[in-house]
């Protein structure tokens, strides 16, 4: 049985945790001494690098790699704490607030330490009024304490916090949206380039991270990149030769909701597969898993066939889906995947920032279509198209035969591709909140094609067992694609 | 210069030009709504997408392959590359706007603009100058597979000229954009979120508008709205825009001289919108001047002479009302004669006025009237003059440019009046207001000539009026006060028998015995260039479009 590994979350249910007294018993802000004590700012970004850190919001991209791309030379820079949580499926950064806040304070301290930065803006979701009183109480003492404010403990380094809360939008997660509306604006995403790292806040080179990443650097600061880079596997990338290394290094707070007995948020190192996890989390409540979502409700859905992968950044980007933020959702036989998608598209439709053509009248449109079929008004009629599959040489592609299909089905597959195409991973919109409307709305639809098409057939909502529901893995599409990564060491 | 290649062709560009505008320049259109070359650039609508190449990451230098995402257009720049980083060893961009899935991704957006559209073109006023009309018809598919409810957002009205047809917008922001831009005062903005965006003012939880688009340059929404969202109340179901004829000319609303066009049918002036010029109103002009065409169009415009009999003004004929003149001037010394240009008239009326004080009636005492002084107006990137006179400057140089400069302005000019016998007064400023000093002065003068376009105060105290003409019934220039010379144009008729202001002017002379023959505006600007210092260039076959800038 797989144990949880608690690092970020060792202390979260020590009693009074919260306060500065109890945090300090636990070791608190001894990091940060440490990391100014014994450590160039430099010396920092470059564990950091070496930890192969990546960031836990969304995007897995390496942390050290996005401070290297910082001007040093730009005054003054910003950190943005991205606490705006709300990714469906996704609770674990909140913990961290109301139970843990003296934990972020203290890794924000480091980064702001490496980057020379002394001004820090933590966007709270503004639903999450418990976690910012807790911050705020937080940082109070840690101003009374010494650990905030001018020339910190006789270092000469400065630095401010400040809580912000947001105003209710999904998309002030984004990172440029988060900035728009920490600046007073609308939550509407940038055009990128150019990045946050380079025009951020206030158009001032600005690091964006979230939580949970931020909470990580004390640890690495403490106990060394050696220790940390035995966490999680590193993979190879057979694309260059010698094969490049791929850190998943560390561990994740995974958040396991749905069909399980144990719901939770579970701290496990990267890399274990999504069967290990259900166990972790009680195992399954119910008969047989149906599907899983691996990463948050953006994140393509694996089928029971897709259990085995491993639930790392590099293995589900392989697998056509992504570690997300870490929310995973668990589905039992009972669940229908029509209704299912018809939820989280209701979701995108009301959060789509309305900025961009595609995804403001794309998304509810993908919603109208989900929720026709779902209230079994389908249309009967099926035309007919080519037909993708395994093809000549044995790789997936167009196998020159054709296929009838409900027109719904592919109005709604069509449709959502126009808005970011998921097999070419290419998208006509400002920001990623396009892909990660098209990617459930695709996955479940054709990993799932035979309960969307009972339902048409039905004319009302029709749930099939888990084996007739799931499209056979000859014919899925990610499946079929499916790289699985080798880890350095097998590599040789 | 940029040497790019954009589809098949190779064209030198500026540096720092984006796409749309390099393939405007080079005759190949890039849709787009979005952006627009006088705001800050969004990226929203994601029409203009193009298909940019490079070398991938990882390939061999020299390999050219298309990137993988499309970019936008209107935010893809272009400039000299250093030598190593060379397309083909000598391009510096390589752009397609017409792959095929450039051409697919235009297809996907225009259905997805259309969705909720209502598709009323047959009751909308844009309909024949719209870009959705106009793109849907050349990059978009002919069906939409669109078949659930689509929103219906009200109809508002925003402002005293705007109203807001909210279904037709497609939330290009443009308007928004230029309320914080150009005009800095905000009143546009997006409420709701998502399928749910709608344009509004600010208002109240009942809904009350708490402000109104109401500063000057509100009506520049109206034109750089790309749909038929924003419209003018002034011009709301009053002419297709195929059934106007549009002819180029000058504001008249005050000295900045803004480039407009004329939309006009035989009946009269229907509308007036801006044109582009870089150094006087980049795109854009203020609502007094774009609603102030409307005196044209009076059914009150004078068509005939007057004549005073008894203190009653009656019609009479223009040989008539010719002859009184000739008649009265021929009983008075030059130096009880002061001859009054207008600064609403071109340099051409101007030009001849003064040839005429000069030569036929020997006087010097040259006047400048014109529109009183009203208000300047600033915005961040506009300024309203407070000369609400278009010719100014001009007249001013061109009366004066044979009389050593001297033309009486303000109380010389009136205290000249006051004693004078006969005053020919050229005024053509719709609806003036006399000032008591005018008034007195006006009053006293034994014989009183107006040239005027309107029933005024002062036409009332002529003794002969004859009916001139208006900016948008005759041809000329006006100077503006940064020293443009620029044309207006003939659009209508002038009503009645109401006659161009320097060929009633010319008729006086040669009832007088002179040998000015002029034939066309155009001639008189040749004189003027040969006779005015300063004027050398502005001919106007020099003028052109473009303008020409004083010396
Ligand atoms: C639609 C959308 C929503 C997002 N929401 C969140 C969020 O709630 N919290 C978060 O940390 N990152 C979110 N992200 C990811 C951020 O854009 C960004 O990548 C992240 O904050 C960077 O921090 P990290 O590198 O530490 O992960 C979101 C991204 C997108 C496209
Ligand atoms: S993709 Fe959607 S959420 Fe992102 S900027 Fe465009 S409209 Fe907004
Ligand atoms: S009203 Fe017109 S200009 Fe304004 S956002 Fe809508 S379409 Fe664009
Ligand atoms: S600023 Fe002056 S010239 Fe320009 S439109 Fe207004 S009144 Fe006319």
């Amino acid at each position: 049985m797989v144990q949880q590994k608690r690092i970020l979350y060792e202390h979260l249910d020590v009693p009074n945790i919260n306060t500065f007294d109890v945090y300090r018993q636990h070791d608190g802000y001894k990091r940060f001494e440490k990391a100014i004590a014994e450590y160039q700012p430099d010396d920092v970004s470059k564990m950091v690098m070496d930890s192969g850190l990546k960031g836990r919001g969304g995007a897995g991209f390496s942390t050290g790699l996005k401070w290297s791309f910082v001007p040093k030379d730009i005054e003054p820079r910003y950190l943005c704490c991205n606490a705006d949580e709300s990714e469906p499926g996704t609770f674990s950064n909140r913990y961290v607030l109301e139970k843990n806040p003296h934990l972020l304070i203290e890794g924000i301290l480091i980064c702001c330490y490496a980057m020379g930065i002394e001004t820090t803006y933590v966007y709270i979701r503004g639903e999450f009024t418990l976690g910012k009183k807790m911050l705020d109480a937080a940082l109070e003492e840690a101003y009374e304490q010494g650990y905030l404010g001018e020339n910190i403990k006789d270092s000469g380094i400065n630095v401010n916090i400040y809580s912000h809360p947001g105003a209710g939008a999904y998309i002030c997660g984004e990172e440029t949206g988060l900035i728009e509306s920490l600046e007073g604006k609308r939550g509407q995403p940038r055009n990128k380039p150019p990045f946050p790292a380079v025009e951020g806040v206030f158009m001032k080179p600005t690091v964006v991270q979230n939580v949970e990443t931020l909470c990580n650097l004390p640890f690495i600061v403490d106990k060394g990149v050696e220790w940390y880079t035995e966490m999680g596997p590193i993979y190879g990338d057979a694309r260059f030769d010698p094969p490049k290394p791929d850190p998943n290094t560390g561990t994740k707070l995974y958040c396991i909701s749905g069909d399980v007995n144990e719901p939770g948020v579970y701290e496990l190192e990267l890399g274990l597969t999504c069967s290990e996890l259900i166990e972790v989390a009680g195992g399954l409540r119910g008969e047989e898993v149906k599907a899983v979502i691996p990463g948050g409700s953006s994140a393509p859905i694996l089928t029971h066939y897709e259990l085995d992968t491993r639930l790392d950044f590099t293995s589900l980007t392989l697998a056509k889906s992504m570690l997300g933020s870490g929310g995973i959702i668990v589905m039992n036989e009972t669940r229908n995947i029509v209704d299912c998608l018809l939820n989280i598209m209701k979701f995108y439709a009301h959060e789509s920032c309305g900025q961009c053509t595609p995804c403001r009248w794309g998304t509810p449109w993908v919603r109208d279509i989900v929720q026709r079929i779902a209230d079994g008004e389908g249309r009967q009629e099926k035309i007919t198209r080519p037909k993708f599959g395994i093809a000549e040489g044995g790789r997936w592609g167009d196998t020159g035969e054709t296929e009838e299909i409900y027109e719904d089905l592919d109005l709604l597959e069509s449709v959502a591709n126009n808005i970011a195409n998921v097999d070419t991973m290419t998208w006509n919109t400002i920001c990623v909140f396009g892909i990660a409307v098209s990617w459930p709305a695709v996955s479940y639809m054709r990993k799932f094609r035979p309960e969307f098409e009972a339902t048409i057939r039905e004319g009302k909502l029709t749930t099939l067992s888990v084996e007739e529901a799931t499209v056979p893995p000859e014919e899925n599409y990610a499946f079929q694609q499916r790289i699985i990564p080798k880890e350095m060491s097998e590599l040789g | 210069m940029a040497f790019i290649k954009l589809n098949d062709l190779e064209i030198e560009v500026e540096d720092g030009t984006n796409i749309v505008e390099a393939a405007r320049q080079n005759g190949i259109e890039v849709p787009h709504y979005c952006y627009h070359p006088g705001l800050t650039r969004p990226a929203n609508c994601r029409m203009c997408l193009i298909e940019t190449y490079g070398t991938p990451p990882g390939a061999p230098p020299g390999t050219i392959a298309p990137d993988r995402q499309l970019a936008t257009g209107c935010t893809t720049t272009v400039r000299t590359a250093p030598p190593e980083r060379k397309y083909e060893e000598k391009f510096d961009a390589i752009i397609r706007t017409d792959s095929p899935r450039v051409v697919k991704a235009r297809e996907d957006i225009l259905e997805f603009l259309l969705v909720h559209h209502p598709l009323d073109c047959p009751v909308c006023d844009q309909a024949g100058e719209c870009d959705l009309q106009d793109f849907s018809h050349r990059h978009g598919r002919d069906k939409s597979r669109y078949v659930e409810v689509k929103n219906v957002p009200p109809k508002k009205d925003l402002g005293p000229d705007v109203l807001l047809y909210s279904t037709r917008c497609i939330v290009c922001t443009r308007c928004v954009r230029f309320c914080q831009e150009v005009s800095g005062t905000g009143e546009l903005g997006l409420i709701n979120r998502g399928s749910h965006d709608e344009i509004d003012i600010p208002r109240s939880h009942e809904g009350n508008p708490i402000q109104v688009l109401d500063n000057k340059l509100a009506g520049n929404v109206v034109d750089i709205c790309p749909v038929g969202a924003l419209i003018s109340k002034d011009f709301l179901f009053k002419s297709r825009p195929w059934f106007m004829d549009k002819e180029d000319s000058i504001c008249t609303g005050c000295s900045v001289g803004c480039n407009i066009t004329v939309e006009y049918k035989e009946d009269g002036v229907y509308r007036v919108k801006p044109r582009f010029h870089e150094d006087i109103n980049q795109h854009w002009m203020c609502d007094d001047g774009r609603l102030g065409y409307h005196y044209v169009n009076r059914d009150d415009r004078l068509q005939l002479p007057l004549k005073k009999v008894d203190d009653e003004q009656t019609t009479t004929q223009w040989a008539d009302a010719i002859n009184t003149i000739k008649e009265k001037l021929g009983e008075v010394e030059a130096e009880d004669i002061v001859v009054i240009g207008s600064a609403q008239g071109t340099n051409e009326d101007n030009y001849v006025l003064q040839q005429f004080a000069h030569d036929v009636l020997n006087t010097t005492q040259l006047g400048l009237f014109g529109q009183l002084p009203g208000e300047e107006h600033k915005y961040p990137q506009f300024t309203i003059e407070s000369d609400k006179n278009p010719n100014t400057a001009g007249a001013r140089t061109i009366l004066g440019s044979a009389n050593g400069n001297v033309v009486l302005e303000g109380e010389d000019l009136w205290q000249k009046v006051a004693s004078a016998k006969v005053v020919y007064l050229v005024s053509g400023v719709p609806d003036r207001k006399l000032q008591d000093e005018e008034k007195a002065a006006l009053e006293n003068v034994e014989f009183l000539i107006v040239q005027d376009v309107l029933p005024s105060e002062i036409t009332e105290l002529a003794d002969v009026v004859l009916p001139g003409t208006t900016f948008a019934e005759k041809d000329g220039t006006f100077t503006n006060s940064t020293g443009w010379v620029q044309r207006i144009r003939k659009t209508v008729d002038p009503p009645g028998e109401a006659q161009v202001d320097w060929q009633i002017t010319q008729q006086l002379a040669k009832q007088l015995g002179s040998e000015i023959n002029y034939s066309f505006a155009g001639e008189i600007s040749i004189a003027i260039s040969e006779n005015v210092q300063g004027y050398e260039e502005a001919t106007h076959q020099n003028i052109g479009d473009a303008g020409v800038k004083l010396a």
